[in-house]
């Protein structure tokens, strides 16, 4: 009887034994589920929405992550915190996400990863910010690495990286291609400008100083506020002040109206250098009725082969999603590259913790150059690696002007232009 | 005079035209209907986002396209915000004020979604792509031709209040509904005129404006601000007052953007007009009368 129990128990320990492996396997094949939020109003969002797909079908249709398929699970935050808050719970607890993807302003991504941060030890996920500006992201990882290892921020706005590498890219354009000596600052009066203002401790000091250590003079500077209209006193100030070019720190203000009042103001021949937004798109020129030419910009939606990735990125979501590439697609669309690739490298998705000490170390090959995070800090790896072309609106296009490597048009001075 | 001081006196005078042209329809509805008009933002991004539908999905000219706008614009003005709000809940205003802000956010998010940011949308209003000297002073052409408008519109309105006979009726309903109303006055009928009217100043406005300000589906918040802020100061509905008001805020605007710095010139004016309430509460003008 003894023994006869001891087979039942035997027996019943190797079927337990061979399901517990057939769950594992079911386990393995099962998609890999990856959650995308953003205000699917605004069209940052919806372009970031349409490249997260793109790179999930093309990556199912190439076998998947290790032999697995993605779903990307779709979330409206309709740009309200709270909502954003709830739809990470659920994403989290709920769908139970290998990641969370945020393609929204940075105050979104700060909710998400507080509360992803609260969720990490039990449900150990990881998050990615593919549009918010600003240090606020990896400020966290830097001031607590622990806390915050799980988050990543791709995105070209990081103030140090402005004042360290942008800023001397910039110096280096207004002196040689515009030849510029003095230069006339526009802040916009938000919080991803503050360390351009006031400089970062220790790290830097202001724009200012910036450029004048590189040789060129700052004759103006100011501060405009989001919701302003009338820009006129600030471009007859400018031109009064013999600046040879206007540097605008700008990404949010309405840059319809202040392209539209520098070019009927006695600023007008003076170039102006905005560092992103809304008049780097292409339907800036039918916005502003063509008054957006001479104007410089950085952009990542002029269709230059920075990689072989580049043009077939933007016909393709423009011709399979309907949607024109927008900031924060290119990085949404990276970033989920990058992930597969830390994914394959960490050889699965069963260890978040060696996960993310892959994705501190990938490299892959991206739309704008390469993707990668910095391993400290966890943003995404600045120029030269990631590249954000500075273009100058020239006839109805966007035409590259630096880096020279991929220089489509030699630089024009706006009075040239409207000849 | 220094520069600086012509450059104030010049764009005290473009910017406080602007501003009054903003500011006259809403100024209109408070001082016949007496209600505040919270759905009147709106009328810009119809002025806008009409006048780009029947240019590039009707393949409409501009002027025709004008026009139609302009009878979408009465249409909605009439229909769906006197005929559905107004007269309906004028009695209770809180379901009147809120069922406004309602319609208003709702046709803005309908513009948002047809025609999206990456739509480019424009109006190709733009008459002079040139700049004038005045002293030291350079301004656009376009500027100062908005400003003109503003100044002939609002001629035209005050005229039409005081030296015809429905301007007679229409003054007479704003000073006294009841005793209007026991003299004869068709009530109903000058209720429809001035909401007719009212749409007129903001879609000339729009036109005027679009070659130097930002087109959006969201833009009418910031421009009903401004109209309220004027019909406020000025004594609210009173014509006399939003004149005097428009320009008010225009020199305000001027004189801290060239003196100190533009982000402010927004909170100066509403720094100012408190300071005009507690000192003459109901504004500069009384509000009990239209003019």
């Amino acid at each position: 009887m003894k023994r006869n129990l001891f087979l039942i128990g035997i027996s019943f320990i190797c079927l337990a034994m061979i399901g517990e492996v057939g769950i594992a396997q079911a386990q393995s094949t099962e998609p890999i589920k990856i959650g995308f939020m953003g205000n699917l109003s605004a069209p940052s969002s919806i372009s970031a929405k349409a490249a997260a797909m793109m790179a999930v079908d093309e990556m199912n249709q190439a076998g998947g992550i290790l032999g697995r398929q993605i779903k990307l699970i779709v979330e409206d935050t309709k740009g309200e915190i709270p909502k954003c808050v709830e739809i990470y719970k659920k994403l989290v607890m709920v769908d139970r996400v290998l990641a969370v993807f945020i393609g929204e302003k940075v105050e979104m991504g700060v909710a998400g990863m507080e509360i992803g941060a609260e969720l990490y030890p039990e449900y150990p996920h990881i998050f990615f910010s593919t549009i918010g500006s600003g240090d606020d992201i990896w400020h966290h990882v830097r001031d607590n690495y622990k806390k915050y290892k799980f988050g990543f921020q791709t995105y070209y706005f990081i103030s140090t990286n402005y004042l360290k590498i942008l800023s001397e890219l910039n110096s280096e354009v207004f002196k040689k291609l515009i030849k510029a000596k003095k230069v006339a600052i526009v802040y916009e009066d938000m919080e991803w400008t503050k360390p351009l203002r006031k400089g970062l401790k220790d790290v830097s000091p202001r724009l200012a100083e910036v450029y004048k250590k590189n040789g060129l003079e700052v004759v103006y500077e100011t501060t405009v506020s989001l919701d302003q209209k009338m820009f006129s006193s600030v471009f007859e100030e400018i031109a009064a002040s013999g600046a040879g070019v206007v540097d605008c720190t700008v990404g949010y203000i309405d840059e319809a109206a202040f392209i539209k009042q520098w070019s009927q103001s006695s600023a007008r021949n003076i170039p102006v250098s905005l560092w992103g937004g809304l008049a780097g798109m292409p339907p800036a020129w039918k916005m502003t009725e063509g008054k957006v030419v001479g104007v410089m910009i950085g952009s990542s939606m002029v269709k230059v082969p920075i990689t072989k990735k580049t043009i077939p990125f933007m016909d393709n979501l423009m011709a399979k999603y309907k949607v024109g590439p927008i900031f924060g697609s290119h990085t949404t669309y990276d970033s989920l590259y990058g992930f597969k690739k830390a994914i394959e490298k960490a050889g699965g998705i069963g260890n978040i913790e060696a996960l993310i000490k892959q994705l501190e170390q990938v490299e892959e090959v991206a739309v704008l150059g390469t993707i990668g995070w910095e391993p400290r800090y966890h943003y995404n790896l600045p120029y030269p690696k990631y590249i954000t072309p500075i273009v100058q609106w020239q006839k109805g296009e966007m035409k590259v002007i630096f880096p020279l490597q991929f220089k489509q048009a030699d630089y024009i001075p706006p009075d040239d232009l409207r000849r | 005079m220094s520069s600086t001081l012509q450059s104030i006196l010049v764009y005290t005078f473009i910017w406080g035209s602007i501003y009054l042209l903003i500011s006259l329809g809403f100024s209109l509805i408070c001082g016949v209907l007496r209600i505040f008009h919270l759905g009147y933002g709106v009328i810009f991004v119809i002025a806008a986002y009409g006048t780009w539908m029947f240019m590039e999905d009707v393949g409409l000219g501009f002027i025709p396209s004008v026009l139609l706008m302009l009878l979408v614009q009465i249409g909605i003005a009439v229909v769906v915000f006197y005929r559905g709000v107004f007269q309906r809940y004028l009695e209770e205003e809180e379901i009147l004020l809120t069922l406004s802000v309602l319609i208003s956010i709702a046709l803005m998010h309908l513009a948002n979604y047809l025609y999206p940011v990456t739509a480019g949308v424009s109006i190709p209003s733009t008459i002079i792509d040139a700049m004038l000297k005045i002293g030291a002073v350079r301004i656009s052409y376009q500027m100062l031709l908005a400003a003109f408008v503003g100044i002939v519109v609002t001629f035209v309105f005050v005229l039409m209040f005081l030296k015809t006979r429905i301007g007679l009726i229409v003054r007479a309903i704003s000073q006294n509904l009841e005793a209007a109303t026991l003299m004869g006055a068709n009530v109903t009928k000058m209720y429809y005129l001035a909401i007719i009217l009212s749409v007129i100043p903001p879609t000339i406005c729009m036109l005027m404006i679009a070659p130097f300000w930002g087109v959006d589906p969201f833009m009418g918040s910031p421009l009903l601000m401004t109209a309220m802020l004027i019909a406020i100061l000025g004594g609210l509905g009173n014509l006399k007052g939003s004149i005097v008001a428009s320009y008010m805020i225009g020199f305000i605007h001027a004189t801290v953007s060239f003196l100190y710095v533009s982000r402010f010139m927004g909170l100066a004016a509403l720094i100012i007009t408190l300071i005009v309430l507690m000192i003459k509460r109901g504004g500069l003008f009384a509000g009990e009368t239209l003019w």
